[in-house]
């Protein structure tokens, strides 16, 4: 089983024969198990050179880059291993022509506004008066007569606002509701639970495109520009109400963050490293939580759905089955 | 949409033989350069029992743009050999290596050929003899057709399905 490792110390990457190892500041060191390693996560200040990023490269080890706020940066992705030229070109066609990006766009909303809709719907079930559902509902149903890219991001937008102001409500715990109220734009700690969540599925979705013959650079719904990853932005849509927005109600609900976990720093809250590691803790453990997939015919884990996903959209491409979202139902 | 293809007109390689006998969506797919997920545990074991069993063979001939597992001087002739994770593959790894011996006696090689299934101790002969050279003759034909194709032959669940390392994609 290949495993995430994620550094929040400051030191350096060095390559020692056949492993790696982590050399912490006060000259203490860890040795990584690559041939196990799939990801690595670096939130310290970490130093790395040439030769341990051969190493790394060659052992296809991605490694993905947090500022000091906990926000995703970039990528280190190695040189790629799934190589088809003829995905590719039929993934620019896609894009190239406008009808087929739109449906493509238009699938990746769908998929984000299902998935919002199936969150809401559980806490309505538990007895949470979220009237905003038909709200929402209304601009689903309008979301099929958009014609621009802009115009369907545009739904989505809207739709993810008064989502997010549902979150209030759903989440119990009074510290973070407090906070709410009294928030100096545009900062407050669901916002840092949300920004961070949202980039560690970024990474996430970025890993498993390498493992397919996608290039990340091409996206549908965020426009190319080849100088930065969109592909994984638009998958992650899909994701983001299932994945991260349920760790953030399952944390904060068991009281497993208090504002200990949280700064304040220029104008805005952050996580603390304290409240990192709980979160990834959790979101790891999302991802490896398993469901059953009908058409397969066996369990999948959350992390694996990010795969299949792609694997659909890859099909969609060289025109074997047209791509439908994951739509969950769990 | 010729153009796309890494194809060779004139020839088909092993894999594609194979291919083309256990499933030609499968075909399709390695034609179109789609390889298939190599966290796969069922190829891991083939690359595993490949490096360990035959560490001392030479092996990972390329003849033209044959990939031949193994060869070695038998008592009369060159014997080739072809490594299989079990009995389920033995009968394409029959096809396969017949296809090799016949490309080989075409550019004037008289050859045997050998199905190595180590993890059941299986050593299977192989003879070119005039129907399967006819099999192999109408296949590459189909095969031709198949990956000129513009999309890949519809889904299909077939038992091999199961072991397959494109399961997860097909079935996604
Ligand atoms: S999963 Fe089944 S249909 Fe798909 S390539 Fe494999 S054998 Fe063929």
């Amino acid at each position: 089983m290949s495993e995430n490792i994620y550094i929040f110390s400051n030191g350096e990457l060095k390559r020692k024969q056949n492993t790696i190892y982590f050399e912490v500041k006060d000259g203490n060191h860890k040795y990584l198990p690559v041939e196990n390693i799939r990801e690595i996560h670096l939130f310290g200040e970490v130093i790395l050179n040439k030769d341990a990023l051969e190493f790394l490269s060659q052992k296809e080890i991605i490694l993905h880059f947090y500022n000091y706020y906990g926000y995703y940066v970039g990528s280190f992705y190695p040189r790629e291993h799934y190589n088809s030229g003829y995905i590719l070109l039929k993934q620019v066609e896609h894009y190239l022509d406008f009808e087929k990006r739109r449906y493509l766009a238009l699938k990746f909303v769908e998929g984000a506004i299902s998935n919002i809709i199936t969150v809401l719907s559980y806490y309505r079930r538990k007895g949470i008066n979220l009237e905003s559902l038909d709200k929402i509902n209304a601009l689903y149903q309008n979301l099929f007569y958009q014609n621009t890219i802009e115009e369907i991001m545009a739904i989505e937008g809207k739709v993810r606002e008064i989502y997010y102001s549902e979150f209030n409500k759903i989440i119990e715990n009074k510290e973070f509701i407090m906070d709410k109220r009294s928030k100096k734009p545009p900062e407050n700690q669901i916002n840092a639970l949300i920004s961070f969540g949202n980039s560690l599925l970024y990474s996430y979705i970025l890993s498993e495109i390498y493992k397919t013959h996608l290039d990340p650079r091409i996206g549908y719904l965020h426009a190319t520009n080849f100088r930065r990853f969109t592909l994984n932005l638009d998958i992650a849509e899909i994701f983001k109400p299932i994945i991260v927005d349920r760790v953030i109600f399952y944390i904060t609900n068991k009281n497993m963050l208090s504002s200990r976990d949280f700064e304040e720093k220029l104008n805005g809250i952050y996580l603390k490293e304290s409240g990192r590691k709980i979160f990834i803790s959790k979101i790891e453990e999302k991802l490896r939580t398993t469901v059953f997939y009908k058409k397969l015919g066996k369990n999948v884990s959350y992390r694996r759905l990010i795969r299949m996903e792609l694997y659909k959209l890859e099909k969609h491409l060289i025109g074997d089955e047209k791509y439908y979202p994951l739509i969950s139902e769990w | 949409m010729c153009g796309l293809l890494n194809i060779n007109m004139a020839y088909v390689n092993g894999t594609l033989i194979a291919s083309y006998f256990i499933c030609k969506r499968e075909l399709w797919f390695m034609a179109h350069e789609l390889t298939p997920d190599q966290d796969n545990s069922f190829l891991e074991l083939g690359r595993f029992i490949e490096e360990d069993y035959y560490k001392r063979e030479e092996k990972g001939f390329i003849v033209g743009e044959m990939k031949i597992d193994i060869v070695k001087q038998g008592d009369e002739n060159v014997i080739i050999g072809e490594i299989k994770k079990s009995s389920r593959s033995e009968l394409t790894g029959i096809m396969q290596l017949s296809y090799y011996l016949m490309r080989l006696k075409e550019i004037g090689i008289i050859a045997k050929g050998e199905v190595l299934i180590p993890k059941e101790r299986k050593k299977i002969p192989v003879e070119l003899t005039k129907e399967i050279e006819e099999k192999l003759r109408k296949a590459i034909e189909e095969i031709q057709m198949i990956i000129m194709e513009p999309f890949p032959p519809k889904l299909e669940k077939i038992p091999y399905c199961t072991h397959c390392a494109y399961r997860e994609f097909c079935w996604s």
